[in-house]
């Protein structure tokens, strides 16, 4: 490793912090859609790996880290992570409390990045020898996977239901790319199909604009009000450590470790359940809703880490929630990552800890600063400055942009079609997971149906 | 007379003042997600097809547009937020 990659994977961390900091202080920014397509772009580019891990790691970081902000002094959730936060949130923000639970989910994250940097790079290590036998199985994993994510959601017949249908979809465009040669057959459109998915339930949404009666029948809202409660200027600069009590800070250790090592599971499903089962069993209103931010945020990160770097580091494949979903492009974004050759193949050991370790060390000061010291103000300037629509057309043009260059015109075409698709069967309650597993599994799916 | 003026300015209340619609968790008015859906993609496939035809330039001159229309949107279109700061916490 030479001082100029050091240097650069230093450049992209504080980029990544910077970046995240802001973005993800905006409402329902999404992990998937604001880090996935970001991350996509840096990969076909033809950054190095570690440069680019550094980068994803960062982003995670921070996104996660400055939800704190917006959900403590607002009560508005920064994406479904933090949806089961804004509960025990507003509860000290009812107490007059809000910069505490600024600090405390901040020190909450800090505490989960510590604790599952180590576990999960050591679980990965652990994991190594089994990785021969879950890839012999190869393709079928993913399908397997697809049925068990089905089963484990909460519609599990709709998600079931949709598995074959939502993969002719998919495999019936690829055959159609090869027939007219949009793309030389063999290759699987597979960057711009992701993103069609991740999208679909906003191209859902602007195709039903388009139907007058639906448009007209739409909710109607008039501006969304936002109260903000200033906070006290902060006087000594608060060590993370220092601000969680002992039992906070044993809960939040506990619910890392179980995180990293649950790595297979839902994060969202396990913040909702491990916060609320750890907070139940405190009665104080105020103790209570601090312990449950502190473990919940603990948790999320600890859940990112794992999830993205045992898959990565052990297996290669992306067999967790958060490697399908953000962490997705590091697994596969053809032509540069495919599943038999991505970061795992190309990154040593020391790669995968340097990029870690500079990624999650920039973000974690960075943003733990900016969030215990600046919220004011970057509540005020993301609410009041960052319009919504402008976040949209970002994606959105993003979409079209890799849309085009995965296959040309008629691709765009079809993204539209799959994330109209993808959009409806979220409506009806398959989850992402399930939807990214079927991508992966269509291939031998439809190759084991025709015989 | 300049009363009249304003009131007729104020006029279309009720169902018309609720213009904006909810995607994806916040709040957009129609004809401002139209112009800048229109705005970021025709600078992100518009910085894709001037770049230089050598890889991997198209890409980053196609992200250059799509961020440069992303910040064209922010200074033109104004958040559908009311944004209210009360005062320090008792």
């Amino acid at each position: 490793m030479t001082t100029t990659l050091i240097l650069q994977m230093i450049v992209a961390a504080v980029i990544a912090a910077i970046m995240y900091t802001i973005i993800g202080a905006a409402p329902g920014a999404d992990e998937t859609a604001t880090i996935a397509p970001i991350t996509l772009v840096l990969v076909l580019s033809g950054l190095h790996p570690a440069v680019i891990l550094t980068f994803f790691i960062s982003a995670i970081v921070a996104c996660k880290l400055i939800d704190a902000v917006p959900v403590s002094t607002a009560g508005i959730p920064a994406g479904v992570m933090s949806t089961p936060m804004v509960e025990h949130a507003m509860v000290l923000k009812k107490f007059g409390l809000t910069d505490t639970s600024i600090r405390k989910i901040a020190s909450g994250a800090v505490v989960g990045t510590f604790v599952s940097v180590p576990v999960s790079l050591f679980l990965a290590r652990a994991l190594v020898p089994f990785s021969t036998v879950i890839k012999q199985y190869g393709d079928p994993v993913f399908f397997i996977g697809a049925v068990l994510l089905a089963l484990m959601s909460k519609n599990r017949w709709v998600a079931l239901a949709s598995i074959l249908p939502f993969a002719l979809l998919i495999q019936g465009l690829r055959h159609l790319y090869w027939g007219i040669g949009a793309v030389p057959k063999g290759t699987n459109v597979f960057t711009s199909f992701f993103l069609a998915i991740t999208i679909g339930p906003v191209i859902l949404t602007l195709f039903e604009l388009l139907n007058k009666e639906k448009r007209e029948s739409m909710k109607r809202f008039d501006k969304k009000s936002i109260y903000l409660k200033k906070a006290q200027e902060i006087g000594k600069f608060p060590n993370p450590f220092r601000i969680l009590t002992k039992k906070e800070i044993v809960y939040s250790t506990m619910a890392s470790l179980i995180g990293s090592v649950a790595f297979i599971l839902s994060p969202v499903g396990l913040t909702t359940f491990f916060g609320e089962l750890f907070a139940s069993r405190t009665k104080d209103p105020v103790e209570k809703a601090s312990l449950a931010i502190s473990t919940m945020e603990a948790l999320a990160q600890a859940t990112y880490f794992s999830g993205t770097l045992i898959p990565l580091i052990a297996l290669g494949i992306p067999l967790s929630p958060m490697s399908l979903g953000p962490a997705n492009p590091l697994f596969n974004a053809p032509p540069v990552f495919t599943l038999q050759h991505n970061m795992h193949h190309i990154l040593s050991g020391l790669d995968f800890i340097s990029a870690t370790l500079i990624g999650a060390a920039i973000a974690s000061a960075f943003t733990y600063f900016v969030a215990v010291k600046y919220s004011q103000q970057i509540c005020a300037f993301v609410f009041k400055k960052i319009p919504h629509e402008a976040l949209l057309g970002l994606f959105f043009s993003l979409v079209l942009l890799l849309a085009f260059m995965d296959a040309g015109w008629i691709n765009i075409a079809g993204v539209l079609l799959i994330g109209i698709v993808a959009g409806v069967l979220y409506r009806l309650g398959v989850n992402y997971g399930v939807l990214f597993m079927i991508l992966y599994s269509a291939p031998w799916i439809i190759k084991t149906l025709a015989g | 007379m300049k009363s009249t003026y304003t009131e007729i300015k104020e006029s279309p209340k009720g169902k018309d003042s609720k213009m904006n619609i909810e995607v994806w968790e916040d709040l957009v008015n129609i004809k401002d997600l139209v112009i800048s859906l229109i705005v970021c993609s025709v600078m992100a496939l518009g910085g894709y097809f001037l770049a230089p035809n050598k890889p991997p330039k198209p890409l980053f001159f196609g992200l250059s547009g799509a961020i440069l229309g992303f910040v064209i949107c922010s200074i033109f279109i104004k958040p559908n937020r009311i944004f209210i700061e009360t005062e320090q916490e008792d």
